[in-house]
């Protein structure tokens, strides 16, 4: 080690050799001739943990702080979540009775239900340590079923896509990454369409002419046409219908996840993505 | 990296423990290489400010100045470089070329010029990293793996590269103030 590092050759020669081994790594994946996956996968296997380690002890000291110190308004907040969970008990039992009828109807119509299948719950223990890269990093790997494209959801809606994944560990490309695409359907109108990431906290709907309906507060939730990301799953919702830019609108949409709070995602590892029929989801 | 002859005696305990020192430097580059990436990973999540941070970029610059030796520097910024690419969406090697370059640079311009004025750090810890982001650009442009907008580019270098030479001179200011301590 210490030859290479003190050498007297001249620098220029281990220059080269990085660059051309960079370069090698790069056409060896844009040529698909070579797979180099277990570069990355090694990397990431021996990341993760130290992520992990970092993230846990991160955690613990909020913990400390909102468990122990920052109680202020505990009392009042507790006032307002029973009020809230009162609410939500008497909407829970009328739309288990909505949900009842939507199956009858389902069976009458002989319409499948979306297929969610099988989840497992993973953290969020890290960002993508590149300039203007929009990936994750969960701590869910090929151990708990997570293989590449397993869609990644909270809640609120689609979060996005594993891209890379080992052992342990897997990187998600999220929707509003420059590179990520998403077949959406707006849910009053059932018009079909792509979405794009912007690198931003906004999605851009592709190839919109003047000759459409889309409006601002449209509800856009999945196609299922991407063959990654299951059907019926919520998107976003129409921000602005800007003015014509070369051939197209620029249409704007703010995606119902927030992504500066994601703490834990549901990987969906046993789905079959639906093709769209155009029929209800 | 380390003067072997002070540690060698008559016992013959010295190439030993000559080797051994080697590979504890080694191990401390290679932990703070480890350290660097996961923390810019988990601080860019945890506290949005530090998206704005290329904390392996200035690690490779940092190592550049402090040891003007480009073969090293070579070897740290291809090493964070590919770290950094496997956490990311690019194709293995964008960061791992970039740095590369950057740690050659920052070493090439440590050891032939004055980069001891904080204003001169500051001023080279922004064109390295509007340079890293023209790089990467480029090598996504021709992976076809880039789709961010010019203007969105370049408004990023911008703003990175501001944020970097400000928390560059911090990191360079307390080396200074450690570096005189010692001495």
């Amino acid at each position: 080690m210490r030859t290479v590092i003190d050498s007297k050759k001249p620098a220029w020669i281990t220059l080269a050799v990085a660059l051309v081994f960079n370069t090698l790594l790069l056409s060896a994946q844009s040529s698909k001739h070579f797979d180099t996956s277990f570069v990355r996968v090694w990397l990431l296997a021996s990341l993760g943990p130290f992520e992990k380690l970092v993230d846990a002890g991160v955690e613990g000291v909020e913990n400390i702080w909102s468990g122990y110190i920052d109680l202020i308004h505990i009392r009042r907040d507790n006032e307002k979540l029973l009020t809230e969970n009162g609410r939500l008990r008497m909407e829970v039992s009328q739309n288990s009775e909505d949900a009842l009828e939507l199956a009858r109807l389902r069976q009458l119509m002989e319409l499948r239900a979306t297929p969610i299948g099988k989840t497992v719950v993973a953290r969020v223990i890290g960002k993508d340590p590149s300039q203007g890269g929009q990936n994750m990093t969960i701590d869910k790997g090929t151990k708990s079923g997570i293989g590449r494209d397993t869609t990644i959801i909270t809640s609120d809606g689609v979060v996005g896509r594993v891209i890379f994944t080992s052992d342990y560990f897997s990187v998600v490309q999220l929707i509003i990454d420059s590179q990520s695409a998403v077949g959406f359907i707006v849910r009053s109108s059932r018009r079909l369409g792509i979405l794009k990431g912007t690198g931003r906290a906004e999605l851009e709907m592709e190839y919109i002419d003047d000759d459409n309906d889309i409006k601002q507060g449209d509800e856009l939730i999945t196609s299922g046409q991407d063959q990654i990301y299951p059907k019926g799953i919520p998107l976003g919702v129409v921000l602005s219908v800007g003015p014509r830019q070369g051939n197209f609108k620029v249409v704007r949409i703010r995606p119902n996840v927030n992504f500066g709070r994601l703490e834990e995602v549901l990987c969906m590892t046993d789905h079959l993505p639906e093709v769209s029929t155009g029929q209800a989801p | 990296m380390h003067d072997g002859s002070s540690s060698r005696s008559v016992d013959g305990s010295g190439p030993v423990k000559e080797r051994i020192t080697t590979y504890g430097l080694v191990g401390k580059f290679a932990l703070s290489l480890f350290a660097v990436v996961v923390i810019q990973g988990i601080l860019a999540y945890r506290i949005r400010v530090f998206g704005y941070f290329d904390l392996p970029l200035i690690l490779s610059i940092y190592y550049g100045f402090t040891l003007g030796r480009p073969v090293p520097s070579v070897i740290i910024g291809t090493s964070i470089g590919l770290l950094q690419d496997s956490l990311s969406g690019v194709p293995m090697g964008t960061n791992g070329f970039s740095k590369t370059l950057i740690g050659y640079l920052a070493a090439t311009a440590g050891s032939k010029f004055d980069v001891d004025l904080p204003v001169t750090r500051a001023i080279a810890i922004f064109l390295f990293t509007v340079g890293d982001g023209f790089i990467i650009s480029t090598l996504g442009l021709m992976t076809g793996s880039a789709t961010n907008s010019v203007y969105n580019l370049f408004s990023n270098w911008l703003v990175t590269g501001v944020f970097n030479a400000l928390l560059g001179m911090l990191m360079f200011g307390y080396h200074d103030r450690v570096t005189h301590a010692a001495s």
